[in-house]
């Protein structure tokens, strides 16, 4: 097993290319989806409401602009509405004199968020405007000094993480999606040694050799497994360290999981090659596989805003779903080991039925 | 030594091989000869312990192979037809690996790497890749890998595929040196006559998955003993003139070959005459014509009908 594995390591230092390509195109498209808006907030563009007045809307941008996550930049309706079209953006506010509307070109992961605080911004500037009038003209500064100099702090704690609670984080779930996508075409490819050798013969030089089949099964699997955790935590580490993106406290944990679904892929890739006849099968394969996991998985967008019941119950398929969630878990939410025995059982006995089965058909076709 | 009892297998209801029977004393070069197709690669699949027998056995030295394949693994070096070896690494790293596991470490295992490249000549282009290798010189390592283990036993499946003469010429010395020198029991497998009358002592004719014939060399060639070949080179080809010998009772067989006839004839006959005679009733221009002693190849077409290489 150890002369395999080692074997398969020589082999990648001679052609380290197919491993390579897919640590830089997960390290680009990171960075180039989320990498930039480490330090920036997140802009969102804004247009007078038909029958507004300018002045009206200005005074609300300027409410909202007091987030800290987020910049509304008002601009004519025209030019609004051109981006739209171009798909350079994907909704927009409409800010009238006493409300707003959200306007939608398409689905997109962050509406809901910028919703739910234009909303919040609106309802607490109407508890104030009705306060001021029942009150006197001075109840604005005496809340405002009474925010910046309170009489007693209230630290308020949310349980995170209780059912429906949603937090949504680009930076996290672009990084986890990608590095988990990409990490799939890393290790079935690797897998495919195993194919090539069955095509080339060598595979027949190593059964009659003295080694068991089963030495070179795990030989082979304990090398893509590697070389895909290694893939994973090395971009996680470049982009925590690197880009400062926040990954919780609990890094222990978060290797506990890359290992979990790492062992999931590489018995989906023998899965996979007991299905298909060939390598040149499986190579038009892997991509479709692939791309529908994450897709089906929540890696490209976070599964939390996905509605559609069919799309939901395929996605309780992908092993995807369950190392995102984890990884999320950890990183988000702050939760530990304990609390994801559920999604890493899933992953392990997903893993054990794949490469059971994917031994035995392989096998079976000699 | 090693011998195969009854061997058969069978692919969706065809059987490749059916019963087949042979043996390899130790030190003895054995040729497994038989056109494409005719169940030499199953055979020694079975023998190897690659594949099972769908019936029969293979015993080494009295075991069964197929209750301890573990047995003949240990002592058995196998070249297959394929180029099975890893293009992207050097000849010393593929023989390195294929060394390390059959156990060999260490010092033990880069003499041993040095030994054989040194026994095909390969010493200078070791550290090339191998994917920058001629043909001859990756079939070379393709041995090379199946003898880093110093096997009693070594099984090869037409070594010489498809590589120029001088590399063939290499290969045969160096599988002969093994033999005689080495004492290395070998079971060669080809399609090329001249290389197992040049390598073997004793020959296994295979057909249509059946040993059709087997003995020593000269054995074989007596099954020819009362006839002679003669061979008669034509300008281009004469149906009518083939139909007119063929229907000669004293012309046992008649073949068309790339060049013309060859006329299998009772020794003695003086049928050129008749042969010349023919040719000028039909209008054959005859260019060359032979008689000779029967080789394998004759023997091997009476007992099939077919060419080797057909």
């Amino acid at each position: 097993m150890k002369s395999i594995y080692l074997h398969q390591w020589q082999r990648f230092r001679r052609a380290p290319m197919l491993v390579v390509s897919f640590f830089l195109l997960t390290v680009v498209f990171v960075f180039t989806l989320a990498g930039f808006q480490s330090d920036d907030k997140f802009t969102v563009l804004a247009l007078v409401k038909e029958g507004s007045s300018d002045q009206a809307a200005e005074e609300w941008i300027d409410r909202l602009n007091e987030s800290e996550g987020m910049f509304f930049d008002l601009r004519e309706e025209e030019e609004v509405r051109e981006m739209m079209r171009d798909g350079r953006r994907n909704f927009a506010l409409a800010v009238g004199d006493s409300d707003y509307r959200m306007v939608v070109a398409a689905e997109d992961a962050n509406l809901m968020r910028v919703e739910s605080y234009t909303a919040q911004v609106f309802r607490e500037e109407f508890r104030l405007m009705q306060a001021e009038e029942a009150g006197g003209e001075n109840i604005r500064e005496d809340i405002q000094s009474s925010l910046e100099d309170p009489v007693l702090t209230v630290t308020t704690e949310t349980i995170e993480g209780a059912e429906g609670t949603f937090v949504y984080d680009n930076q996290i779930q672009t990084l986890f999606g990608m590095t988990l996508f990409f990490s799939i075409y890393t290790m079935i490819f690797s897998l495919m040694n195993v194919t090539e050798e069955k095509r080339t013969g060598t595979w027949d030089r190593l059964i009659v050799s003295p080694l068991k089949k089963s030495q070179m099964y795990i030989g082979h699997f304990l090398y893509c497994f590697t070389v895909g955790c290694a893939q994973i935590v090395v971009i996680f580490l470049l982009f925590k360290y690197g880009l400062g993106f926040d990954l919780g406290g609990n890094f222990p944990a978060i290797l506990i999981v890359v290992g979990c679904y790492a062992f999931a892929i590489v018995a989906l890739g023998t899965l996979l090659m007991g299905l298909v006849k060939s390598s040149q099968q499986l190579q038009a394969v892997i991509p479709i596989v692939a791309t529908a996991m994450a897709m089906l998985g929540g890696a490209f967008w976070p599964i939390e805003i996905v509605t559609n019941n069919i799309v939901l119950f395929l996605s309780q398929g992908m092993p995807i779903l369950y190392a995102l969630d984890a990884l999320k878990s950890i990183a988000i939410y702050g939760r530990g080991l304990a609390d994801l025995a559920q999604p890493l059982s899933i992953l392990i006995i997903f893993g054990v039925v794949c490469m059971g089965v994917g031994v035995n058909l392989m096998e079976r076709r000699g | 030594m090693l011998e195969t009892e009854e061997l058969r297998k069978v692919y969706k209801g065809t059987a490749a091989v059916d019963s087949v029977n042979l043996f390899l004393e130790k030190g003895e070069s054995v040729g497994l000869l038989g056109p494409n197709g005719a169940g030499k690669s199953t055979t020694i699949s079975m023998i190897a312990s690659l594949i099972a027998p769908s019936a029969g056995d293979v015993r080494l030295n009295g075991k069964s192979v197929l209750k301890h394949p573990n047995e003949i693994r240990k002592v058995l070096g196998i070249v297959p037809q394929e180029i099975a070896l890893y293009p992207e690494l050097t000849a010393y790293e593929n023989l390195k690996f294929f060394g390390r596991i059959y156990g060999l470490k260490g010092e033990a295992l880069s003499r041993r790497v040095q030994e054989v490249l040194e026994l095909l000549g390969l010493e200078d282009r070791q550290k090339d890749l191998v994917k920058t290798y001629s043909g001859g010189m990756k079939r070379r390592i393709n041995i090379g890998a199946a003898l880093l283990h110093e096997p009693e036993i070594l099984i090869m499946d037409e070594p010489t595929v498809g590589i120029d003469p001088q590399s063939r010429s290499y290969i045969l010395d160096t599988v002969r040196k093994l033999n005689e020198e080495k004492g290395m029991t070998v079971l060669y497998t080809s399609h090329y006559m001249e290389e197992v009358e040049r390598l073997c002592d004793r020959v296994y004719i295979m057909d249509h998955g059946k040993v059709i014939a087997s003995g020593t060399k000269d054995e074989l060639k007596s099954i020819l003993s009362g006839e002679e070949a003669i061979l008669v080179e034509m300008d281009r080809d004469y149906p009518e003139l083939v139909k007119e010998l063929d229907a000669d009772e004293a012309i046992l067989q008649t073949i068309e070959t790339d060049k013309g006839l060859k006329l299998i004839v009772p020794k003695g006959s003086r049928l050129l005459g008749k042969i010349f005679q023919a040719a000028e009733r039909h209008g054959a221009q005859i260019s060359n014509i032979t008689v000779q002693v029967p080789t394998l190849e004759d023997v091997f077409l009476h007992l099939t009908g077919r060419k080797l290489r057909d």
